[in-house]
């Protein structure tokens, strides 16, 4: 149940969320990662640090891989955003997460989505980006349990080529 | 983290108006990058925050014949990456490429990074390379102000309450000018810099320096121009020894503190190295600006 807290102008926003226009009405405190795992179900977007370092939460907004815990939602009216849950098609596993589990990127997973999420915004602005650009891309991901090795490695692969259908 | 709106006005005027509505009750929004933590970690408690998005003529880079106009919301990735802009302009791409990480600079803002007045800035040294001048506008219009007396304390900006940052003019360059910003940290650029060092240097048709620039973040209660050493530097011919002793005057001129990144006689001699970094880089640019011999 939740308790109504009348005391704030709600906002209306669009959202269109992996393909999926969604009309919402929301506080007006409310950020990006809170719309999209309480409002929208979306828990493959993670809320680490919740406070803009770790990058758990990144998803893309017009393409763009923003950080989705220090962005309020009403900043993101009429964008079109994509989670990780957005990634796969009918068609199968985006390469991005093939190559990771092929190459072993992911341990506990918690970043995984995140993670994914840079590699594509680094590899759709920069289709051939080296792996400096790579890990330079990655700054703002953090893991805990891979190194990262793993992981530039397996976005590598995908820039490489190996997963071209 | 409550509020109670979520202002999005669409032109200077709601703004302004808004503002003196809302007094200390609301803060201003760029990109939300800095104010959007505080907020959820109860560092400030507000009614509204002010979106500034929705205000025309505040994203932009505009050229005109005496000056270069940079928004204050132009995004520090679209600075970084897909502003082109001539030496030694070109310096604030990089600055703007050292803030954070990719994630946080396609949000995050020109006029957000100079207003949060962090000491670390990375885009405000740039800015002080370039004799940035602020375009503030209020309820009594539009007035400028000299970056260097924009940025006051930390976090703290000259901006009166009813005041936003329209963005940034910079003077035209003399020929033969390089710029450099060198960022040390210990973790890369999602890292606050120890010492963030800046420097621009033109050169005379005799190759001697005609005008300096020294700026320096992370050092200081704000961004600051290291003035003895542009003074040291006016009027002479390049030499090792002459950079080498401007840094050596940088690292005694600054007032860095002791924190957990590092102490404060490990920053000055970061200072020391770094600013000499800098010097470096911006005589070689505009040496390289004369045709070879």
């Amino acid at each position: 149940m939740r308790i109504p807290d009348e005391g704030y102008a709600p906002v209306r926003v669009t959202l269109h969320v992996n393909g999926r226009e969604c009309k919402l009405l929301i506080p007006p405190h409310q950020t990006l990662v809170e719309t999209l795992r309480s409002e929208l179900l979306l828990t493959g977007v993670k809320c680490g640090c919740d406070d803009s370092n770790c990058g758990a939460c990144t998803v893309l907004v017009n393409g763009k891989a923003v950080k989705s815990c220090c962005m309020l939602t009403a900043q993101a009216d009429g964008a079109r955003i994509t989670t990780i849950e957005g990634l796969a098609t009918d068609a199968g596993l985006h390469p991005l997460q093939r190559a990771f589990i092929d190459h072993s990127a992911l341990q506990c997973g918690f970043c995984t989505p995140g993670m994914i999420l840079t590699a594509k915004a680094i590899l759709d602005e920069n289709p051939h980006a080296t792996e400096d650009e790579i890990r330079e891309g990655l700054h703002g991901n953090f893991c805990r349990c891979t190194g990262y090795k793993k992981i530039v490695e397996a976005i590598m692969a995908v820039q490489r080529g190996d997963y071209d259908s | 983290m409550r509020l109670e709106r979520y202002e999005k006005p669409e032109t200077a005027e709601a703004c302004v108006a808004l503002l003196r509505q809302y007094g200390s009750d609301a803060k201003l929004l760029a990109g939300g990058t800095d104010l959007i933590p505080r907020l959820r970690a109860g560092v400030y408690c507000l009614k509204a925050v002010i979106d500034l998005s929705a205000i025309p003529g505040l994203s932009g880079v505009e050229r005109t014949e005496d000056s270069l106009f940079l928004g204050s919301m132009l995004r520090l990735r679209t600075l970084q990456k897909d502003t082109p802009l001539s030496a030694p302009y070109a310096v604030l791409s990089r600055c703007a490429g050292h803030v954070s990480s990719m994630q946080v600079r396609n949000v995050a803002t020109l006029g957000g990074n100079a207003c949060n007045a962090s000491p670390s800035a990375d885009t405000a040294p740039g800015l002080l390379l370039l004799d940035a001048v602020c375009r503030i506008r209020g309820a009594a219009g539009t007035r400028t102000l000299a970056l260097t007396d924009f940025l006051t304390a930390p976090g703290v900006t000259a901006l009166q309450p009813d005041e936003f940052l329209e963005g940034f003019l910079l003077p035209p360059c003399r020929p033969h000018t390089g710029a450099a910003y060198e960022k040390y940290s210990i973790r890369g650029d999602s890292d606050i810099a120890i010492v963030g060092a800046g420097a621009a240097l033109s050169l005379d048709a005799q190759r001697r320096i005609c005008h300096a620039r020294i700026a320096l973040s992370s050092v200081g209660p704000t961004a600051l121009r290291m003035y003895d050493a542009e003074r040291l530097l006016l009027g002479q011919p390049v030499s090792r020894e002459l950079l080498e002793d401007a840094a050596h005057l940088c690292s005694t001129a600054c007032a860095p503190i002791s924190d957990q990144r590092a102490s404060a006689a490990y920053r000055r001699e970061m200072t020391r190295v770094f600013t000499g970094i800098a010097l470096q880089q911006a005589y070689g640019q505009a040496a390289a600006t004369f045709p070879s011999r």
